[in-house]
């Protein structure tokens, strides 16, 4: 009887090393290779849609200093640390940056210069976006990947 | 056993050493980057809290990952003007906080005053005369720090916890003075 016990317990602890040894991988694919990403809001139209789509975001890239002005990329916000945003990089460090300040109120425009090691982001929908038009330039240190395509919904599929 | 059976014992043997070592290499990765991780800290702009030659020191990243790193806690953080390096400061304040710092302690005794931004913390080094921090490069998201730097493990002089407050006094001095009863 104790021995049937045993062998059902060995058996399920196999069985449990394998599922971890999965999860191990994905985990380890998701933040260090590339995962689907879910994204959401305005501030990207018509490039991302308003109520949600799945893009494929790769982490390689950002680590290796390879990202560049036209990158859509994932950043982690400089106004509350647990948000992640997606905006498109425009400016890398020193460059010069002219931009509309408020443009569904004014024309005024701005120049600003891209200090050293900062990255000046905004999203493609410049009418309803909080971006380093409100927060200024973002260290490049807070850029957690960069998105790669579009998998959902399947017609917008396709790199952005 | 032929030539051809001996060799796949040889590869299977390998294959299962090796992945022995990778398993511990996850373990001690993960460890690493979620638990507690080591720091080599060397640099004026802490002393006397750090020496000027090399320390190692122990950080942990929970308190990072949540929210929990506030005032007084030395920090290890990715410099915003350099991605690839990391440096170590002490937090001053959080968001929201109104820090009076002096500009340029060796030159002028003229002082500003500043609210930190939301999701910001504002960092300085112990030794303001000779660190390049906040008051150089302004207050930095708090999402550039790395870890909460709580014990250090070398010089063994030292070995001890990292407190809150900056030290006053070169802490490898401390150990002589209690020996010497008058």
């Amino acid at each position: 009887m104790f021995g049937k016990w045993t062998a059902i317990a060995k058996e399920s602890i196999d069985r449990a090393a394998i599922v971890a040894r999965f999860l191990c991988l994905l985990h380890v694919t998701n933040t260090y290779i590339f995962s689907p990403t879910l994204v959401y809001g305005p501030s990207m139209l018509p490039t991302l849609n308003l109520t949600g789509d799945v893009v494929l975001s790769e982490y390689i890239s950002h680590r290796l200093g390879k990202v560049g002005p036209g990158d859509v990329v994932l950043i982690q916000s400089p106004e509350n640390p647990r948000k992640m945003i997606t905006k498109r990089v425009v400016a890398m460090e020193g460059e010069v940056v002219s931009f509309l300040v408020d443009p569904s109120r004014s024309d005024r425009s701005r120049t600003v210069v891209v200090p050293k090691g900062h990255v000046w982001i905004q999203g493609d929908n410049i009418y309803a976006s909080n971006d380093s038009r409100n927060f200024g330039p973002i260290p490049y240190g807070l850029i957690q990947g960069k998105v790669w395509c579009r998998v959902w919904p399947i017609d917008g599929f396709g790199s952005l | 056993m032929s030539l051809f059976q001996l060799w796949a014992f040889i590869v299977k043997e390998a294959l299962d050493k090796s992945f022995l070592v990778a398993k511990f290499f996850c373990a001690v990765h993960v460890t690493d980057t979620y638990l507690c991780s080591t720091a080599l800290v060397h640099g004026p702009s802490m002393l006397p809290t750090f020496n000027l030659t090399n320390e190692i020191v122990l950080l942990e990243r929970i308190s990072t990952q949540n929210g929990k790193a506030g005032p007084g806690d030395v920090v290890v953080l990715r410099s915003p003007e350099n991605p690839r390096k990391f440096v170590t400061k002490r937090i001053i304040g959080t968001e929201g906080d109104n820090i009076t710092y002096i500009v340029d302690p060796k030159n002028s005794d003229r002082t500003e005053t500043i609210i930190v931004p939301k999701g910001h913390v504002w960092v300085q080094g112990d030794n303001i005369y000779n660190s390049y921090d906040s008051r150089n490069f302004g207050p930095v998201p708090y999402g550039l720090l790395q870890g909460k730097v709580f014990w250090r493990i070398w010089p063994a002089g030292v070995f001890g916890s990292i407190g809150r407050r900056p030290e006053t006094v070169d802490p490898a001095l401390k150990v002589v003075e209690q020996s010497n009863p008058s």
